[in-house]
């Protein structure tokens, strides 16, 4: 193996031909302020790259997904349900299937990067080095917001070219865009902390996160089901990220904005410190 | 005190039909799946009444509405067809993708199983758990949407005709992946717009003419209308034509996988 010559490892320099003795001393070890950004940074372009590297897999493929149920979804019912909202099936249909799969992506990259470190046993580069359980929950988190905003991108450029993108207020859409995808990059560490297996977040993705997201009122007007489903969607976290994003684009809202921000805001504040309340106690990462 | 005799080991003798070997191979592909049956039974069994209830909402919800009960009848055979295709397509492909990764294709390339027995384990394998998670998906559905056949014989013909089709499909798929990541992108680009764009959701007569004609291309097509003829007793398209079209899938597909198997592609390179 070669190593790097040079005075800190005691090694002497290559081609020399003489053997020369050299002082030897110990590197030191680096100064971190009360927020380690070398160590952040490295963590996010980890979490960065991890989906980059398979992007036909983290990207492309959640496009094309969505692209395939905006077209059945359009045939299938584009004929018996003309007007929502002001606005034609397909348009009203567009925003809430790419806030789907923004936030299945969101949650898909932090859940799984946890869980592989886990059942590789990477973890320990994760508790090794000098990064704070603050730290981590922010890196992981911001890796589980990046990849949604790209997903997010790349499906209303896909769709625009099938489905007029109409523009109402792109400070709400900016903001349900990354309040969304951040909760439920949140909750996917929250799902890695726990899970042990594979299986475990399998679970939780197909009998959480996935009935959640379908039965947010992306496919239908909230406001006009009957009785016991109005009532739950009104529940459902999910329904005001939808709702909120989808206003950002039509201008026409299911339910009260500033309700949804608010729900927004404090799950995501209750998730940043079950997160880092659950890292700085270890549970289920430490041995 | 006599000296306990020791008889030598000797081969086992087998005829044409190695059935214990056969039945081995099955029985294993049936149980490795089933050991991840949260993921793999459950998982598919609730995403797919999910999209029954998404359709139901978003029907009641039309300006127009009215046609709901009718859109679900037509939608739930559909879900029933895809839940069998694409479970009996993800048996054969991970099966074989799983044992080349772990390299324990070994296993089932010494013992004295031929090709020819091979092939027909894995593809039972793929229609029995093809059919369990059909069946499981119907028997649900019918709490909310009546799934009594019109046409047991139809249905089951035609549910075993698409899990074959779609198990061999696996198998090709399964020996031409490397990695994990070949496997989804089967799934993403091949399996589920194949099933989704094959009137699985609307009907026919919802598409241009250009789409149309390819959609009557499409062997998942038949699949899905011959499946849909068995529970409500109405066909969009011509059931023989279905049937021929399938039956001379499965005899191609299966002539491609057997050669493959009895080459070694990809598997004793």
């Amino acid at each position: 193996m070669r190593r790097p010559a040079g005075p800190a490892y005691g090694g002497a320099p290559f081609g020399n031909g003489s053997i020369e003795l050299m002082q030897v001393t110990a590197p030191r070890h680096r100064r971190v302020g009360p927020i380690n950004w070398i160590g952040l940074w490295t963590l996010y372009h980890k979490e960065v790259w991890r989906f980059v590297k398979v992007s036909t897999q983290t990207v492309v493929a959640p496009v094309v997904t969505s692209l395939l149920f905006l077209a059945i979804f359009s045939l299938a019912l584009g004929r018996s349900v003309q007007q929502i909202g002001g606005v034609s099936f397909a348009e009203f249909l567009a925003p809430g299937l790419v806030m789907m799969s923004m936030v299945q992506n969101s949650f898909a990259n932090t859940s799984s990067s946890l869980v592989i470190a886990k059942v590789q046993g990477s973890i320990v580069d994760l508790l090794m080095p000098p990064l704070s359980p603050g730290e981590i929950v922010l890196a992981f988190a911001f890796g589980g917001l990046t990849r949604g905003l790209a997903v997010g991108l790349a499906a209303v450029s896909g769709m625009s070219l099938f489905v007029p993108i109409l523009l109402h207020d792109v400070g709400m859409i900016l903001f349900h865009a990354v309040a969304a995808s951040l909760l439920l990059a949140q909750l996917g560490i929250l799902g890695g902390i726990w899970a042990e297996k594979f299986d475990h977040i399998a679970a939780v993705t197909n009998f959480v996160v996935t009935p959640f997201a379908f039965l947010s009122g992306a496919f239908y007007s909230v406001e006009r089901l009957p009785d016991p489903w109005h009532a739950i969607a009104h529940a459902n976290p999910f329904f005001y990220m939808i709702d909120g994003f989808r206003y950002g684009f039509i201008g026409h809202a299911d339910g009260s904005l500033p309700a949804g921000v608010a729900v927004l805001l404090v799950a995501n504040g209750l998730l940043l410190w079950l997160n880092w309340h659950l890292f700085s106690i270890g549970y289920k990462t430490r041995p | 005190m006599s000296p306990e005799v020791r008889l030598p080991v000797r081969p086992r003798r087998f005829g044409r039909i190695n059935r214990i070997g056969l039945w081995t191979l099955y029985r294993r592909e049936i149980r490795r799946d089933l050991a991840f049956q949260i993921d793999s039974l459950w998982g598919p069994v609730v995403s797919n009444l999910l999209f029954l209830a998404v359709f139901g909402l978003a029907a009641t919800n039309g300006s127009m509405g009215g046609d709901t009960a009718t859109l679900i009848d037509f939608v739930a055979p559909g879900l029933v067809t895809f839940a069998i295709v694409s479970r009996s397509f993800e048996l054969s492909a991970a099966s074989l993708l799983f044992d080349k990764l772990e390299g324990v294709i070994a296993d089932v390339l010494q013992p004295p199983i031929g090709p020819l027995e091979r092939l027909v384990a894995l593809a039972a394998a793929a229609v029995s758990i093809g059919l369990l998670g059909g069946s499981i998906l119907a028997v649900i559905t019918h709490f909310f949407v009546d799934m009594v056949p019109a046409a047991p014989i139809a249905l089951l013909v035609f549910a075993v005709l698409s899990a074959l089709m779609l198990g061999l499909a696996g198998m090709i798929g399964g020996l031409w992946a490397r990695r994990w990541e070949h496997f989804s992108m089967l799934t993403t680009y091949f399996v589920i717009p194949a099933s989704y764009l094959s009137g699985m959701f609307y009907p026919l007569d919802a598409l241009p003419g250009f789409a149309r004609a390819l959609t009557l291309l499409n062997p998942i097509f038949y699949a899905i209308d011959g499946v849909r003829y068995g529970f409500t007793g109405s066909a969009q398209a011509s059931l023989a034509t279905g049937l021929l079209y399938l039956l001379a899938m499965n005899v191609v597909l299966g002539t491609v996988v057997y050669t493959l198997f009895r080459r070694g592609w990809r598997l004793k390179q």
